[in-house]
């Protein structure tokens, strides 16, 4: 369970440094790490924030980005469907990458069976919990003493990156990234940052179009899990 | 950028956050997504991150830099280039940093 604590820990770490190196003060950055736990979403709405975008736009960016989560939580719900309103709703907020894996491969081996899922799925959230608020946490902590110009505010940008880059394995995700991208240049000058939505819906869309396509021409392709 | 904003702002994200964790184990334990809407999932996430990143790259001071002496972009470009390459997270951050500075100081 431990296995992946290094690399959340690095992550921490560099959005902790991330956050305040951009411009957030240390309570604020400190709020949104031990409240949002929310790696990709907070990096994703610290430029919002700089730039003074409204707060529905940072809320529906944050929502997006955070879609993924929507898809876990459906993966999920078979193994918690029997529990109380508040209980899953406390599971569902302790929903990370990792966990999510660990978790789903546990019960799909069942070697040896597991009838603990959820304290299963516990011991791991509280696993990636702990080392993504202590590294977060040294991060803001220490952020201060590095000097501005050594430029650290763009770690986190690559971090995303990292994040991006295995998305766009197939051709769809690659045509509507490469879209997403292009539109939120050419409309970067709207008012409200409302480019940034502009280049996520023209890339989904594509993204969508570009899968019908190969689907049509190639049935059951489309069908792929 | 005010105190209040930016503590609008992080409810924002929280709200954000708690919505789409908990969204299908409070809502719809038995109901199934449709294609178009699974669709959509899948791929919307990529698609903001990217439209957040490239901008955050390419500007500047509020000015578009398409330029060689852009080293975050450099540094960007370099970090895609690495994680296509070796798959490996620490190696892009870390790997992207270096080439930015090393550009930086030249």
């Amino acid at each position: 369970m431990l296995g992946p604590a290094p690399g959340v820990f690095a992550w921490g770490l560099v959005t902790g440094i991330a956050m305040v190196k951009s411009g957030l003060s240390v309570p604020h950055a400190l709020g949104l790490s031990l409240v949002a736990y929310a790696g990709s979403a907070q990096l994703a709405a610290l430029p919002l924030i700089l730039a003074g975008a409204p707060l529905w736009l940072i809320t529906v960016t944050a929502l997006v980005v955070n879609l993924r989560f929507v898809v876990y939580s459906a993966l999920l719900r078979d193994y918690f469907r029997g529990l109380g309103l508040w209980r899953r709703i406390g599971l569902g907020y302790l929903i990370g990458d990792i966990t999510l894996v660990q978790f789903l491969n546990r019960m799909k081996r069942q070697d040896p069976p597991m009838h603990h899922s959820v304290a299963y799925y516990l011991g791991s959230a509280a696993c990636n919990w702990l080392a993504w608020q202590s590294s977060s946490i040294l991060g803001i902590l220490t952020a201060g003493s590095i000097p501005q110009r050594w430029g650290l505010e763009l770690a986190g940008t690559l971090a995303l990156i990292a994040l991006v880059v295995p998305l766009c394995a197939q051709l769809p995700a690659l045509a509507g990234v490469v879209v997403a991208g292009v539109v939120a240049i050419l409309a970067h000058d709207l008012p409200l940052k409302l480019g940034m939505l502009a280049g996520v819906v023209a890339g989904i869309s594509v993204a969508m179009w570009v899968e019908s396509r190969r689907s049509a021409r190639m049935p059951g392709a489309g069908a792929a899990p | 950028m005010s105190d209040w904003y930016v503590w609008g702002a992080i409810a924002g994200i929280v709200l954000a956050t708690i919505l789409t964790r908990a969204s299908l184990l409070v809502v719809g334990l038995h109901a199934r997504l449709p294609p178009a809407i699974e669709a959509a999932l899948r791929y919307a996430p990529a698609c903001a991150l990217t439209a957040v990143i490239v901008p955050d790259l390419l500007y500047q001071g509020g000015e578009l830099r398409l330029a060689f002496d852009n080293y975050r972009l450099l540094a960007g470009l370099a970090g895609i280039a690495i994680f296509a390459a070796f798959r490996n997270t620490m190696g892009t951050i870390v790997g992207g940093m270096i080439i930015f500075w090393l550009l930086a100081l030249s």
